[in-house]
């Protein structure tokens, strides 16, 4: 056992693990913070991902006791957050996600909207293809997607103050960087 | 809900909306108005209904309109509680062992793991086992990781026995028997041989092919599993991941050794289902057991590899079909002979033809069994294996006639109302400027476009066993209550919906209660039935409260009761809309206890809010990389008619998913076992691939709007049914590679291509 | 996962002190996204860990005024990928750094993590199937679901090395430093990796259990270098390379000065095609040269079956990749 000092959404936590505990286990087991979801465990479906530092991260592949002094965003901190910069009510992107109704059973979207967030942070007005690029961590079995891109780009029009698209049509105007080339 | 799916004749859509609304019946009736502050007496024709209806389209405020969801809120915050996430004082994790070979003898020694610090239970829990993951052992400790490191510590012998996970191996001289009768159903035959033979000898365009589609994995991001709350005595509570709220209660009771009354079932939110969680499972089971042994709250969550092995699948299927086409692109006859790979299971097969007429049709279907965990029911079973041939072999003989994909389709189509769809799809992906209508574009070395068509066709009607309560609290809040669950589908969204358009009120003015055995009992969430189930039995509690209440009030308004209107968050008297009350005064005038009505799913009624079967077309663009094999998947435009939509957003959402897993099925998704060493290779999520974000292509979902039916319909399986298809049929017309055994992986887009040495 | 205990050295000596007795069971953790996913899977159960993460000075992207560049071995897969001078000098490494795996493995994984990650064959992964890899005495792809083994320089084991950044590295000419408690040593990236019938067949590299992997360094790319990574993945989203090819390239006018061509996910090592290279230098940069480079890339590869298809899919990346410097 450890006791880890740990900085959860703004909090400072002290909370006693094992060493080789994940910070999803933390999170889940300790803390009771089961907003982070344990899809696989492996880091192959990113219903755990969180923030840390402000980086995206699995918690599931993350060992709690390496999070000591580094900041950690997960799904239940994202409104107080908002709200703390100023905001009032949800995160844009949670406010999106439920406009939308990029939501089914709602397993993967605490990860999925950690990930749009991480995202938005760090490019405020991405495009489709940036968006499906920062998305591409996080399965999502209900709802093909479509509306889950649609309400990042919700959220994205709202903060950039550009239309957002509607279906089908043409994607919205924002700033590029080359995406990764495939083949 | 039976493993061994439905595997008849495709359900015969009727979609004239003549055939299902009974014509309008008015009544006058005499009342007063006042006229410039004189009341005169006046006369109103009201409709004369002998139950509830939905009303016209134009005068909803609330359904057929885009909603949000209810549960949204909770879901984006991360509150939303999940049986994964339930906590309990006391409770223990529980793990299976689940053994990795298909058959063998087990030897476990639990003595090392019971001496484990934290370890509260070790038990074996099969010695000889039948098919590929089936559970062995349970370990329980007082955290997760106790529970892991027992799991550990079982020392674990395996004797494996002779055994068939794969067609070859099943169907082999000496293979051994994997259900006590052997390795193979008792095959339904349909149609006469002899006939259709003769019709495809005499038609100028013949195929025969072999067709296949693989195992597929429902892949629910929330594996199943339950929190049994037991510590003795008298009470036990199940929280279950379920598409079936009532259904562990009878199984969760008789296990612990109590009654059904003494047992409480809940599901406020669960994470997917597709068809695999009906019951309480084994692992429900051993839950029981361990909460009973130990008296203590038990967590009994799969684990993800344990999830791909023992929780369920789709059937694959291999058919090989003989086909005949006329000169004008009708079939005129078709032998298939098919046979289903599920498992233990039967598997799951919609008779062919599927949707098309076919001539003179000859079918035989039949299950070739493993020793695999048995098929489940998965959105649409049967649909998508008997869609993906027929699709090809309507494809494969047009080119051999020169004719035109979609024309083809309408030949063999009966129902009008696929041709309307289909020129709605075709127009929208570009279908009439694709050059490559009559035969497929060329294998050039190069990246080339090619357009599929799948139709798909579904039941979706509901039956008896929902009743619900809607209450009218004297402050004005309403409550609507009934056990059913919310797959994420959105069954919380529309019962709330349905009573806060009954009373012009605004979808936060209601809150539902679900997902508890207490409440009113409900149907399961299989078949795209829950709609079906559920609205009419809701729309009766809530025309029924409207009733009471209109009663209640008709003196209040001095008016009588048929012409007391809820509109706009107001109340009042049709003959008199400006002497209105707010729908907070006018529950003011309720008795302390509010008013309580209830409703049901009752038959004659019901049929006036109901319908069946419904339509569907899909269409895909591709490209296809002849070089490497490659294929993207550029758009999907899909239609689908059901009845009144509810709740526009979720259609849509429904619509979307189900082409982006017919799209995964498409290129990705395989189960993979080894035969050799019976070990499950994919069993997770990085090896099992399901479609990520960047594979989605351009989609556009229609509700048919054209369907004016005035009765709810489901329609999530549909959506699921024909995208496959039609992407493996685009993947053809871009460059004549036909592959006729998904997924469409580039090794075998290369062999169609010709291009492996 | 079983337990283990955690040391964070907080310097570079401290680090290797601790491998300096190595036993099994000490596991250098960098990013850990491979190695805990090793131990989940109970394929290694260290009873150590040693930490680099405290470690400083590992975390770093240096250019010299001469444009070579040292690359920590802490540096995220992410911060390569966004490093405003590697897109801009080097950029296959650029491009492979942004196809592995997902935005929050990029995150976290470390460019020693991923050049020192183990093999993703579902064999290997497997639990209960005691493969060479892992001291049994068969390679069950070889008759097995080989969809995914090796084409070329395959046997007895025909693990594809998994890594997007060694194809790319290799095309660079890269060098790493290797360091243990009584010094370093600097091996040629491309002698790093170790094939099956060469070396240990349960170590994919030379990396002795006592050292650490501290830097990557790239020399100087020849002036006018054109470059490329061209992965193939069957998810888009996500994926391990079926094939890929990173390339470098150096025109004078309308012929090819120089070439080199490395291949990913088709051999037990990031695959230097010599072949390949040998058909573009000085050949003219047309679709006939790329043609020949791309039969050259496959010379001497061959399928056991499900992996045929490799073959004409590598061929058809290396035409792409160079079709697309054109």
């Amino acid at each position: 056992m450890r006791v880890l000092h740990l900085l959860i959404n703004g909090d400072r936590v002290t909370v006693a693990a094992p060493e080789h505990w994940t910070l999803l286990e933390v999170l889940r087991y300790e803390l009771g913070l089961t907003g982070s979801k344990q899809g696989c465990d492996k880091g192959d479906c990113g219903a755990c991902t969180v923030l840390v530092d402000g980086k995206p991260v699995l918690a599931c592949l993350t060992l709690a006791a390496l999070c000591e002094e580094r900041a950690v965003t997960t799904i239940e901190g994202l409104l107080p957050a908002h709200v703390k910069s100023g905001g009032s009510g949800p995160d844009p992107v949670q406010a999106a996600f439920d406009e939308c109704g990029a939501l089914q059973c709602g397993f993967c979207q605490p990860g999925m909207m950690l990930s749009a967030r991480a995202l938005l942070d760090r490019n405020a007005c991405p495009t489709r293809t940036e968006i499906q690029d920062a998305l591409a961590g996080n399965l999502c079995r209900c709802t093909g997607y479509t509306q889950i891109v649609e309400a990042v780009e919700l959220a994205v029009a709202k903060h950039c103050g550009v239309a957002p698209r509607r279906p089908g049509s043409a994607r919205p105007r924002g700033r590029s960087r080359p995406p990764p080339r495939r083949a | 809900m039976s493993t061994n799916e439905p595997t008849g004749a495709p359900l015969a859509p009727n979609q004239d909306p003549k055939a299902q609304e009974k014509p309008r019946k008015t009544r006058k009736i005499k009342t007063t108005k006042d006229v410039n502050g004189v009341p005169q007496e006046i006369e109103i024709e009201v409709e004369d209904v002998d139950g509830p209806r939905w009303g016209e389209r134009k005068d909803l405020k609330v359904l057929n309109t885009e909603l949000r969801r209810v549960d949204g809120p909770v879901k984006v915050t991360g509150r939303a509680r999940y049986t994964h996430d339930v906590r309990l004082p006391g409770m223990v994790y529980a793990r299976l062992l689940c053994c990795p070979y298909p058959s063998a003898e087990v030897t476990i020694d639990v003595q090392d793991a019971l001496k484990l610090p934290g370890v509260e239970a070790a038990i074996v829990l099969e010695t000889k086992t039948r098919f590929l993951g089936q559970p062995i052992a349970v370990v329980a400790g007082r955290t997760s990781d106790h529970a892991d490191d027992a799991l550990r510590a079982l020392k674990v012998t395996y004797k494996p026995l002779p055994w068939a996970v794969d067609r070859a191996q099943a169907l082999a001289e000496g293979a051994p028997n994997v259900r006590k009768n052997g390795n193979k159903g008792k095959p339904g035959q349909n149609g006469d041989r002899a006939e259709a033979e003769a019709a495809i000898a005499a038609a100028p365009a013949k195929l025969e092919a072999t067709y296949s589609v693989p195992v597929q994995h429902h892949a629910s991001l929330e594996t199943h599993g339950v929190v049994i709350d037991y510590r003795g005595g008298e009470e036990a509570t199940v929280y279950i991941s379920t598409q079936w709220t009532f259904a562990a209660v009878g199984q969760v009771a008789e296990l612990l050794g109590l009654k059904a009354n003494q047992v409480t079932a809940i599901v406020e939110h669960m994470g997917g289902g597709f068809g695999s969680k009906f019951d309480l499972g084994s692992e429900g089971a051993v839950a029981c057991r361990v909460a009973k042994e130990l008296k203590k709250p038990v967590h009994l969550m799969l684990r993800r590899p344990d999830e791909f092995v023992m929780a369920g699948n789709r059937s694959g299927n291999r058919v090989t079909y003989k086909a005949g086409m006329n000169a004008d692109g009708t079939l005129a006859g078709l032998v298939a002979n098919a046979e289903k790979f599920g498992g233990l299971g039967d598997g799951s097969m919609a008779r062919p033809p599927y949707v098309y007429s076919a001539g003179k049709t000859y079918s035989e279907v039949v299950a070739v069994y493993t020793n695999t965990d048995s098929n489940r029911a998965m959105r649409a079973p049967g649909h998508p294996q008997a869609s993906f041939g027929m699709e090809a072999v309507l494809d494969e003989l047009a080119y051999q006639l020169g004719l035109d994909l979609l024309e083809v389709r309408k030949a063999n189509l009966k129902d009008k109302v696929w041709h309307r769809q289909l020129e709605r799809v075709a127009k929208e992906i570009g279908w009439f400027e694709h050059p490559h209508r009559t035969k497929p574009g060329p294998n050039s070395g190069g990246k080339e476009l090619g357009i599929g068509f799948g139709i798909s066709t579904w039941g979706g009607g509901g039956s008896g066993g929902t009743e619900c309560d809607v209450q009218l609290a004297k402050d004005g809040s309403v409550t609507v209550s009934v056990g059913t669950q919310d797959l994420g589908t959105g069954s919380r969204t529309l019962v709330t919906a349905i009573v806060a358009e009954e009373f012009g009120l605004q979808l936060g003015d209601v809150v539902a209660r679900i997902g508890n055995s207490r409440l009113p009992s409900a149907t399961g969430s299989g078949g795209s039935t829950t709609t079906g189930s559920l609205s009419p039995a809701v729309k009766d509690a809530a025309w029924n409260a409207r009733n009471a209440f209109a009663e209640h009030l008709a003196p209040i308004l001095k008016t009588e009761a048929a012409l007391v209107r809820f509109a706009g968050g107001k109340v009042f008297s049709q003959a008199n809309p400006n002497a209105a009350m707010t729908w907070k005064q006018a529950c003011a005038t309720l008795r302390d206890a509010g008013l309580n009505a209830h409703g049901k799913w009752d038959k004659d009624r019901a049929a006036a809010l109901m319908g069946n079967g419904v339509h569907g077309a899909q269409a895909a663009k591709v490209e296809v990389d002849t070089l490497t094999g490659r294929v993207r998947v550029l758009e999907m435009v899909g239609i689908q008619d059901c009845g009144l939509p509810i709740n526009r957003t979720a259609v849509r959402s429904q619509l979307n998913g189900g082409m982006v897993q017919s799209l995964s099925y498409a290129l990705f998704e395989e189960r993979v076992i080894d035969p050799v060493l019976g070990l499950a290779l994919n069993a997770n999520f990085e090896d099992y691939k399901l479609a990520g974000p960047s594979e989605i292509p351009k989609m556009t979902s229609i509700i048919d709007d054209d369907d004016q039916r005035s009765a709810t319909i489901g329609m999530a399986e549909p959506a699921i049914v024909p995208g496959h298809s039609a992407i493996a049929n685009a993947v053809h017309n871009a460059c004549g590679a036909r592959v006729r055994d998904l997924p469409l992986t580039p090794d075998k887009v290369l062999a169609a291509l010709g291009r492996i040495a | 996962m079983k337990s283990f205990t955690l040391f964070n050295p907080k310097s570079l000596g401290d680090a290797v002190g601790a491998l300096a007795a190595p036993t099994s069971s000490v596991k250098v953790l960098a990013g850990g996204q491979d190695l805990l996913t090793e131990m989940k899977e109970h394929l290694v159960e260290p009873d150590k860990l040693v930490n680099l993460k405290g470690v400083p000075g590992l975390d770093r992207i240096e250019f010299t005024a001469a444009g070579a560049c040292t690359i920590g071995a802490l540096v995220t897969v992410g911060a390569l990928e966004e490093h405003a001078g590697v897109r801009e000098r080097l950029r296959v490494l650029a491009e492979a750094a942004g196809s592995v795996g997902s935005p929050q493995i990029r995150s976290v994984g470390t460019v020693g993590g991923n050049l020192c990650q183990r093999p993703r064959c579902w064999y290997y992964r497997s639990e209960h199937a005691k493969c060479l890899k892992k001291g049994g005495d068969e390679c069950f792809s070889f008759s097995g679901q080989n969809k995914y083994n090796a084409i070329l320089g395959g046997g007895p084991s025909y693990i594809v090395h998994p890594s997007d950044l060694a194809p790319a590295l290799v095309a660079l000419g890269a060098t790493v430093t290797l360091k243990c408690s009584t010094g370093e040593r600097q091996v040629a990236l491309e002698r790093f990796f170790t094939l099956p019938g060469e070396g240990d067949i349960r170590r994919e590299t030379v990396l002795r259990d006592d050292e650490v992997l501290t830097h990557v360094h790239v020399p100087a790319p020849a002036a006018g270098m054109q470059s490329t990574y061209v992965k193939f993945r069957e998810r888009g989203s996500y994926d391990f390379a079926l094939a890929s090819v990173a390339l470098a390239l150096w025109r004078d006018g309308a012929r090819v000065k120089e070439a080199r061509v490395v291949l990913g996910g088709v051999a037990p090592i990031p695959w230097r095609a010599k072949a390949a290279e040998a058909a573009l230098a000085g050949a003219a940069f047309e679709a006939a040269t790329f043609a020949r480079a791309a039969d050259g890339a496959v010379q001497g590869a061959e399928g056991f079956g499900q992996n045929d298809y490799k073959i004409p899919l590598t061929k058809g990346l290396v035409q792409r990749a160079l079709q697309s410097c054109g």
